[in-house]
């Protein structure tokens, strides 16, 4: 088992975007893309982003969509060698991704969460499609759909997560 | 400040008490925010502006615009599996791993009732010697192994136990492994499970098990059982026939027991064999390092090493460095005190106990049936022993490990049988067991150390459909025994060899285990008790050793026991580690003796 080159014939089902923050090292990003299994094809996770307290007081309330969205989210995507069919985040910072890719950006959270009107369930996690791009939504649920039903689509960000900490240890 | 923004950009000051004239020195559009909104727009202004200065000081605060830095891992893909696992369609008995719905027909009701409450999510972790952030990473992001086997489609034909995935989450990526669960843990099935998803994800084509000569058939049933897409080829045979069986290349699994690999180690290197993973079951029998079996076994060009034993320690920490030699060699050294070698191997080894990981299995009732001897077999046994010890102390330093041995032998069969007159304490006992247990309509094992005592009992034990199972009988015979032991009710007892009978068979369905004579070894009837206290027992498992008052048996038991714990202190790195076996000084000591002295030489 091992790291190796991806064969180009592989489509990535999903790609999932997530950030820790991690004090005192900063703010993590990491985007995992799996096949149809859940299973890993590429990985990529930012250095930490570190960010002072004139800063946070100058951002103010936009802090964290800049963060997430144009800083981390945008630059990981760029990344990415395969294309997936949607990208799921956990953080709704995470959404303002949106105006830089034109992959379909979804919030996943778990069941118990409060659904929106254009949320849906698939297995325990709620999806919930951009309210601003309805095309978007039959989109993601197709996409979604060619995942293996057995695919948590809440844990790949617990394996991303898991990732990071490892990579703080080394 | 033109530069810096754009249509879309805003820019907000904090005028303060600011002159209007001031605002129109601006090149850009100014809007005032209306004191309603502007708390919300800004913090609390803390600042001090300078206004009475010409020049005020300014702060520059940089904007977070430089992107972070990024790392990239690209992982292979799984290869579309080959033809085998497309056409072969499991039992419709068999399970899916995640379907919890469909528990284990072993498992108790209040497991099943709590796994499918919350089902356990097992995840692979990377050993501690993958250094390379990029495999590690690969391990990580995994999937947990409950979805990986629904994912793969594979099917069990019972639910495995929460503690079985964490077997094979520990296989799995390890190059070097030891699962060393005590007897009746299921290590076959884990080793199995575990290269049967290997081969699934394309990671492993070719495997070699190793096992003991009687436990081949064994092997291949639990294969059957547990992987039954797999093709399996056993290496038997006339040399011929082993040719062309090693040579086989689109077989995954091939098993050949420890004579055969010892035979055809230059045939194997002749055809430059090499093997993605090579497992041996009964992994002691490579402890001795200079032995012939343990130096065939590490000859074989391997790629991932695992070995399965119960006993990782049998009879010194020396044991240990032997299986170690196979795993990962260099790993351990003889020179390691035991605290240092059990922190070595920690990584490697992964041992469970029954009472840790089974709560629910039925209870083990030991009970020692302390037996006198008749009238006939005492006086026997007296004459005997004191001939022998006479003896012994006439030869003096002339006196040989083999001479306390033969004596100690000779004492143990008359504790069986009386010579002279057959008369036998212990049958008498047993008899009156076994025919209460017979009404009852359960089964029993009784083990002994003698094929002559076995033949002795089976003619004794008639009326019990009693059959015989040792190392004297072929393996088919050996496999029919079986077959009618579990199958046909007439046959209520079992009488085995420790030799043939200790190891891999799996004889749950029987309640009672007889241990007619003791082994030198207590590891050794732990395996023999462990044939039917094991997963799927149906109800306790009462254990009867027999032993003869006042008779050198007694004194192997003291001392056996004093010794008994040796396995344990090496596995909890503590700090010293007494053998478990009879040494020269236990032997002789026995009958009061002082060994001699070893020679300068």
């Amino acid at each position: 088992m091992g790291q190796h080159t991806v064969e180009p014939s592989i489509t990535a089902a999903c790609g999932f975007l997530t950030a820790v923050d991690s004090p005192p090292h900063g703010l993590f990003g990491g985007y995992l893309l799996v096949d149809m299994a859940g299973r890993p094809l590429e990985f990529h996770c930012t250095a930490p982003l570190k960010v002072s307290r004139a800063q946070q007081i100058l951002y103010g309330a936009t802090l964290h969509s800049h963060l997430h969205g144009q800083q981390i989210g945008a630059t990981l995507l760029a990344e990415g060698t395969l294309q997936p069919q949607v990208v799921l985040t956990d953080l709704e910072s995470m959404l303002h991704v949106r105006p830089h890719t034109k992959l379909p950006v979804a919030l996943v959270v778990r069941r118990d969460t409060p659904p929106t009107a254009s949320s849906f369930y698939v297995g325990t996690a709620c999806v919930s499609p951009p309210s601003d791009h309805p095309e978007h939504a039959s989109q993601l649920r197709a996409a979604i759909e060619t995942l293996v039903a057995s695919v948590d689509l809440c844990e790949p960000f617990e394996r991303i997560r898991a990732a990071i900490e490892e990579a703080q240890r080394h | 400040m033109e530069d810096r923004l754009n249509q879309k950009s805003f820019g907000f000051t904090a005028l303060g008490r600011m002159r209007s004239w001031h605002l129109a020195q601006c090149p850009l559009p100014v809007v005032h925010v209306l004191p309603s909104i502007a708390p919300r727009l800004f913090r609390p202004a803390h600042l001090r502006l300078p206004i009475d200065s010409a020049t005020p000081h300014v702060v520059r605060v940089p904007l977070i615009d430089q992107r972070p830095a990024v790392q990239s891992y690209q992982f292979r893909h799984a290869p579309v599996p080959p033809a085998p696992w497309q056409t072969i369609v499991p039992p419709a008995s068999h399970v899916r791993a995640g379907d919890f719905s469909l528990a284990a027909d072993r498992a108790s009701a209040a497991d099943r009732a709590s796994a499918a409450l919350k089902p356990k999510r097992t995840r692979i972790l990377p050993p501690r010697d993958v250094v390379k952030m990029g495999e590690r990473f690969f391990f990580l992001l995994q999937p947990n192994l409950e979805t990986i086997l629904e994912t793969s489609h594979l099917e069990f034909p019972r639910q495995p136990f929460p503690f079985q995935f964490d077997g094979m989450a520990f296989l799995m990526p390890r190059h070097g492994a030891v699962l060393a669960d005590e007897m009746g843990l299921g290590k076959s099935m884990q080793a199995i499970s575990s290269l049967r998803l290997l081969v699934r994800l394309g990671e492993v084509r070719r495997v070699l098990v190793i096992c003991p000569k009687g436990l081949v058939s064994n092997w291949t049933r639990e294969i059957a059982d547990w992987a039954p897409e797999l093709l399996v080829a056993v290496v038997e045979g006339d040399p011929q026939r082993r040719r062309w069986q090693w040579a086989l290349e689109d077989v995954p699994v091939k098993v050949a027991n420890y004579e055969v690999v010892v035979r055809d180690r230059e045939l194997v290197a002749e055809l430059g064999l090499s093997f993605d993973l090579v497992v041996i079951d009964e992994a002691q029998r490579i402890k001795n390092r200079s032995s012939h079996t343990s130096q065939a076994v590490r000859s074989l060009s391997r790629n991932r090493s695992w070995a399965l034993t119960g006993t990782p320690v049998e009879n010194s920490a020396e044991d240990l460095v032997g299986i170690f030699e196979f795993v990962a060699p260099g790993h351990l050294s003889d020179s390691m005190s035991p605290r240092a070698m059990g922190a070595a191997a920690a990584d490697h080894v992964l041992r469970r106990t029954k009472d840790r990981v089974l709560k629910d299995l039925p209870p083990r009732l030991n009970r020692d049936e302390r037996i006198e001897l008749t009238a006939e077999q005492r006086e026997t046994y007296r004459r005997a022993e004191e001939e022998g010890v006479l003896r012994l102390s006439k030869m003096g330093q002339g006196a040989a490990i083999q001479h306390v041995f033969e004596l100690i032998l000779r004492l143990k069969q008359i504790c069986n049988f009386d010579t002279a007159t057959g008369e036998s304490a212990k049958l008498e006992c047993l008899e009156a067991e076994l025919d209460e247990i017979h009404a009852s309509g359960r089964k029993s094992l009784v083990f002994s150390q003698w094929v002559e005592t076995i033949g002795r009992l089976r003619g004794k034990l008639s009326r019990f459909g009693a059959l015989e199972y040792h190392g004297g009988m072929s393996t088919a015979a050996r496999d029919e025994t079986i077959e009618r032991f579990k199958h046909d009710p007439r046959h209520s007892v079992l009488l085995l060899s420790y030799g043939a009978g200790a190891v891999g068979l799996n004889l749950q369905f029987s309640q009672y285990v007889f241990l007619f004579d003791r082994w030198w070894n207590p590891a050794v009837e732990d395996q023999a008790i462990n044939r039917a206290h094991r997963i799927g027992a149906v109800g306790a498992v009462t254990v009867t050793r027999f032993l003869s008052v006042d008779t050198i048996e007694e004194r192997i038991d003291e001392v056996l026991r004093q010794k008994r714990d040796l396995s344990d202190t090496i596995l909890s790195q503590a700090e010293s580690a007494p053998s478990a076996g009879l040494t020269q000084s236990d032997l002789f000591a026995l009958f009061q003796l002082v060994p001699p002295q070893r020679s300068a030489a």
